[in-house]
């Protein structure tokens, strides 16, 4: 059972009657400290509502100093930032109240303090009443199992547990933008499962905009809609994530078989497959590869030519190989953005 | 779907809800780390206590400790608070949650005047802690005069304006555990809490005035004495104070600033 709770509009808002298009606006943003180090540089960005954007990077790279500007916690040296049409350097008190925020490498909550105490301090910090903040802290709390231990010191906790009171923390007022800077550091694997179901949960059902720092590239895939690669402060890839995916796509061919490789040798000499059962004889295409995957058997063709294609599907047709499937060959997230890290730049 | 409305920004009440916040919060840290103000407690009874035996030639002398009383209570109230307000800000610095306060509609002086209140209730418990120890234990007599109240507040407050000041340097300066450590012992001595500031040279009782309490505690001693209160020394203590209260909350407010400026939150 997942909270589903009011949205947190500012009265002003509400009152001027005017949504806002996209809940992040980010444009022209550039943040040169005083040591003369360019940490981020002309960085544009729009993330509409019921969006996830995976903002990824490698260390140094302008994430973490990308966020804080989003939340207002830093002060760019130019650019605009406006969160639900705030502007957050001349709107600031209602911009930064549009924002749950879960920063990397921090607390972010009170440890001293029992998770109770956090939610309601969080709560108030808004300018919301303790009337107001109890029934959602109470939900959240029961959603993330920390209904029974919420009057215990948030140090006593966990790893996982903390983790899940800063995101509650994060969660208080029902913010529509949410700010996650690795918010799976250090998580076992059902923590961390937890924590993914609610960042897809947050945006798919409730329709927040989500922002999500994360060097677990299999995460920020299974999550976000759109990814944006930072490098040296500048933004070298801003595309939805299947188009990206769709964009390094190979033009080669992989044909799942099922049956496994003999142990000894997965080719003979002459290109054909030494298998269990039906793949045996199987000969495969110039330049294919074959490699055992569990129980069942990768051949990678080398092209995208149908025919080449045509004639291995009809041959596995002959010996009675069970076919499993058919797909282009696709490069995880990890290994296109590796890719995108080590290109040149462009001039 | 339903809509939780914010509160206006700037409202008089949400400014007093959102002071009471921070004062909530820090005196429940406050609770938390209760041994923490019980043993400067003790260990500053025992030091005060050290120094009457060292100077009586083993002995209490009963009118040397109710001269120098009203300083170890000021000094209690002043570095209780210095220690707890920079203790405090700094682990919300390395822990993340100074980024996370200011992630609301509270300015950093509406703010700052709750960390004070909190501050004040951990001096204050320090002080009546050490007062009800030593006027019950010795049974020091004061005049006890509603005109010795004022006094008293003010010595509160200037202990808080440095306090204050200490908890705002804390947001820049690294080595400050060592500075507060240094300013402590300085009002420990020139404050009057080892020996009164009267048997100080002219020269280093004008000095001392300088120092946070000294000026409060001279007029507070003069009230409890059953001096007239106003005396040259209560227009100082009044500029004193505001001087100390404005200037750690600008450099309060400066640096959290200067830390959004360059990245220090």
């Amino acid at each position: 059972m997942i909270v589903t709770s009011p949205h947190l509009v500012a009265e002003e808002e509400l009152h001027r009657g005017r949504p806002a298009s996209a809940a992040i606006e980010v444009a022209g943003l550039s943040k040169t400290y005083r040591s003369g180090l360019v940490a981020v540089n002309d960085v544009t960005l729009t993330v509409p509502p019921g969006t996830v954007l995976g903002l990824l990077g490698p260390n140094g790279a302008g994430k973490t100093t990308t966020i804080k500007m989003i939340a207002g916690l830093i002060v760019p040296t130019t650019g605009r930032i406006r969160l639900n049409g705030f502007d957050v350097a001349r709107q600031r008190s209602q911009a930064v109240r549009q924002i749950g925020a879960v920063l990397e490498g921090s607390r972010n909550v009170y440890w001293p303090l029992s998770a109770w105490q956090n939610l309601l301090y969080f709560g108030r910090l808004k300018g919301l009443r303790g009337a107001e903040i109890k029934p959602r802290a109470r939900q959240l709390l029961t959603d993330l199992d920390l209904w029974g231990r919420r009057d215990e010191p948030v140090g006593s906790y966990s790893r996982g547990m903390q983790q899940k009171v800063a995101i509650a923390a994060a969660l208080i007022t029902d913010p529509p933008i949410i700010l996650l800077d690795e918010p799976t550091l250090g998580l076992d694997v059902e923590a961390g499962r937890t924590v993914k179901q609610w960042i897809s949960m947050l945006a798919r059902e409730q329709g927040k905009a989500v922002v999500l720092t994360t060097h677990q590239l299999e995460v920020a895939q299974q999550l976000s809609d759109r990814v944006a690669v930072i490098r040296q402060g500048r933004i070298i890839a801003d595309l939805p994530t299947r188009e990206l995916l769709a964009r390094y796509a190979e033009d080669r061919v992989q044909v799942r078989i099922a049956g496994t490789l003999s142990g000894t040798g997965s080719l003979n000499g002459t290109g054909t497959l030494n298998g269990t059962g039906s793949l045996s004889g199987v000969v495969l295409p110039t330049g294919a590869t074959a490699e055992a995957d569990g129980e069942t058997t990768r051949v990678t063709l080398s092209s995208t030519d149908t025919a080449e294609l045509y004639g291995f599907l009809a041959q596995l047709a002959t010996h009675g190989a069970p076919l499993v499937s058919v797909s282009q060959v696709q490069p995880d997230l990890e290994e296109i953005f590796v890719r995108l890290i080590h290109q040149e730049p462009a001039e | 779907m339903s809509t939780l409305a914010l509160p206006r920004t700037g409202s008089p009440a949400l400014a007093v809800r959102l002071v009471a916040n921070e004062t909530r919060k820090g005196l429940q840290l406050l609770w938390r780390r209760r041994a923490l103000t019980i043993t400067f407690v003790v260990m500053h009874a025992i030091t005060f206590l050290g120094f009457r035996l060292l100077i009586g030639g083993g002995h209490i002398v009963t009118p040397l400790l109710a001269a120098t009383l009203p300083a170890l209570l000021a000094f209690a109230v002043a570095q209780t608070a210095a220690l707890q307000g920079s203790g405090g800000i700094a682990e919300e610095i390395n822990g993340g949650t100074l980024g996370q306060t200011q992630l609301g509609p509270a300015s950093p002086q509406l703010q700052v005047l709750g960390r004070l209140a909190a501050l004040t209730a951990e001096g204050l418990g320090a002080a009546v802690l050490l007062g009800v120890v030593f006027i019950l234990g010795y049974g020091v007599h004061y005049s006890y005069r509603p005109a010795t109240l004022i006094p008293a507040v003010l010595t509160v407050a200037d202990g808080l304006g440095y306090a204050l000041l200490i908890t705002a340097f804390t947001v820049r300066v690294v080595s400050i555990g060592a500075i507060t450590h240094v300013f402590g012992m300085a009002i420990q001595f020139f404050g009057g809490v080892l020996v009164p500031v009267s048997v100080f040279p002219h020269a280093v009782e004008t000095f001392t005035r300088f120092l946070p309490t000294t000026l409060g505690v001279q007029a507070l001693n003069a009230t409890l004495a059953g001096r007239s209160l106003w005396t040259g020394t209560l227009g100082w203590l009044v500029l004193h104070v505001g001087v100390s209260l404005a200037l750690g909350a600008t450099v309060y407010v400066r640096n959290i600033r200067r830390a959004r400026r360059e990245g220090g939150l």
